[in-house]
């Protein structure tokens, strides 16, 4: 009877173990997958600063004097949060502000959207006006709204293989 | 009894060792954690103010006196003027030379445009834009707005702004991403196509300019091109509710003149606006 309660409990911690490999696995693929979104929107963003400039001001949500700073700091951060993610430190934080910019990012499409402005979001470069038929902003939101589910999981289930996270032994 | 004493002692001493250890970790796991929140934050606030900081040094900056091509005007000398300054209507014209709506306006109404400056009607201030390269990627946009800068410094921007629409690319083919194709449509221009000339556009002499007149662009509030404006008034695709054509633009000058003498133009001069590229000994 012993032995049997011990096979059951060493079962039991199987398939514990299991699930767990499954929940690791698709953070560390969640946040590996989130690390090239965010890399591959900074950089297409650092080229050129005058058209990310442009980019941000075609919303017309921020004050002139405020367009550069965000124009110029906001490929920067997506890159930040590309290496904290790659490198896996402070996944949970990392998933957590990513998810904070992308809300951001929504709302400011759904606002463009909303008053009426015809813009491309530059959410991967380019930016600015475009005409109304060129206009993709339930696209945009949704790819964002995918975005977001990866950041979610992530701050759920921050455990994930590779990371530095690991290494340091927190969670 | 008093072994029992003894291991009873022994295990809460045991115990609260183990409940030391314990409040121990969690104290040293918890200021690791805030170790690694603040590493995170601190990663982020270096690479957005370094960021902000490359991106500012990296913006040419612009100096009106130095950096514009000859003969242009404004308070940054970011226009181009073509026709004479006495006309008494005013066409102002943002293009990008990539731009095919541009391509579409210039071939319908160049020849209109030219033949109205000809008359003394009518002067054209030219804003040279250069966002297709941003939507579309490439350089074409910039390389080009550049090449007629090089082109106005020398006097030739009417001719060569005619050449480069004439010969226009496809939006999406950035064949003036490849300077040399500039540098040949310039020897359809008498007299353009100099060493000086080939350099300056190899060069991007006047790149400073280029991105400043963009620049000037977007904070205009005018979104697309070619935005065309009728002494201020938007004239395209519309005036006023009526659509542009060669006959409503010159109806439109004229009403807008009525009362007023047209500039004075000499035959020469006038024969120059009306085909820019005609061999000067023509003239």
């Amino acid at each position: 009877m012993a032995t049997d309660q011990m096979a059951r409990a060493g079962g039991k911690q199987m398939e514990r173990r299991r699930r767990g490999a499954i929940v690791t696995g698709i953070g560390t693929a969640a946040r590996l997958g989130l690390a090239v979104v965010w890399a591959w929107a900074g950089l297409a963003k650092i080229s050129d600063p005058e058209a990310a400039a442009q980019a941000v001001r075609a919303y017309r949500l921020l004050p002139e004097a405020l367009v550069k700073p965000f124009g110029y700091g906001l490929p920067f951060l997506e890159l930040a949060l590309a290496l904290l993610l790659l490198v896996g430190l402070g996944t949970r934080v990392a998933a957590a502000l990513s998810g904070l910019l992308l809300l951001v990012y929504i709302g400011s499409i759904a606002s463009v959207w909303a008053r009426g402005i015809s813009i491309d979001c530059g959410c991967f470069g380019g930016g600015g006006a475009v005409s109304a038929s060129h206009t993709a902003y339930l696209q945009e939101i949704f790819r964002d709204i995918g975005f977001l589910l990866l950041a979610g999981w992530l701050v759920r289930w921050p455990r994930t293989w590779a990371s530095l996270d690991g290494l340091l032994a927190t969670d | 009894m008093s072994q029992k004493n003894s291991s009873e002692a022994k295990r809460t001493a045991r115990e609260r060792m183990q409940e030391e250890r314990a409040a121990q970790e969690a104290k040293t796991k918890r200021l690791r954690k805030f170790g690694i929140i603040g590493t995170v934050l601190a990663v982020i606030v270096v690479a957005v103010v370094i960021g902000v900081l490359v991106q500012n040094s990296r913006t040419s900056s612009y100096d009106a006196a130095t950096q514009a091509p000859a003969g242009t005007i404004g308070t940054n000398k970011l226009i181009i003027p073509v026709g004479s300054s006495a006309a008494p209507s005013t066409l102002t014209v943002y293009e990008d030379l990539r731009c095919p709506a541009c391509g579409s306006y210039e071939k319908s109404f160049h020849t209109t445009v030219n033949q109205l400056m000809a008359q003394g009607k009518i002067h054209v201030n030219y804003h040279v834009v250069s966002f297709i390269d941003r939507n579309d990627n490439g350089s074409g946009s910039k390389n080009a707005a550049n090449a007629v800068a090089c082109a106005q410094n020398v006097g030739k921007f009417h001719g060569y702004h005619d050449v480069l629409y004439a010969n226009q690319p496809d939006e999406t083919d950035d064949a003036w991403a490849d300077k040399s194709k500039l540098i040949t449509l310039a020897k359809q221009v008498p007299g353009l196509d100099t060493p000086t000339f080939e350099s300056c556009v190899n060069n991007n002499s006047f790149g400073a300019w280029v991105t400043a007149v963009q620049k000037d662009f977007d904070k205009s509030g005018y979104t697309s091109t070619p935005t065309i404006l009728l002494n201020g008034t938007s004239a395209y695709p519309t005036y006023n509710g009526e659509q542009i054509s060669t006959a409503n633009l010159i109806k439109w000058v004229d009403a807008a003149n009525k009362g007023k003498t047209p500039a004075t133009i000499s035959p020469s001069a006038s024969a120059a606006l009306v085909s820019p590229n005609a061999s000067p000994s023509a003239g």
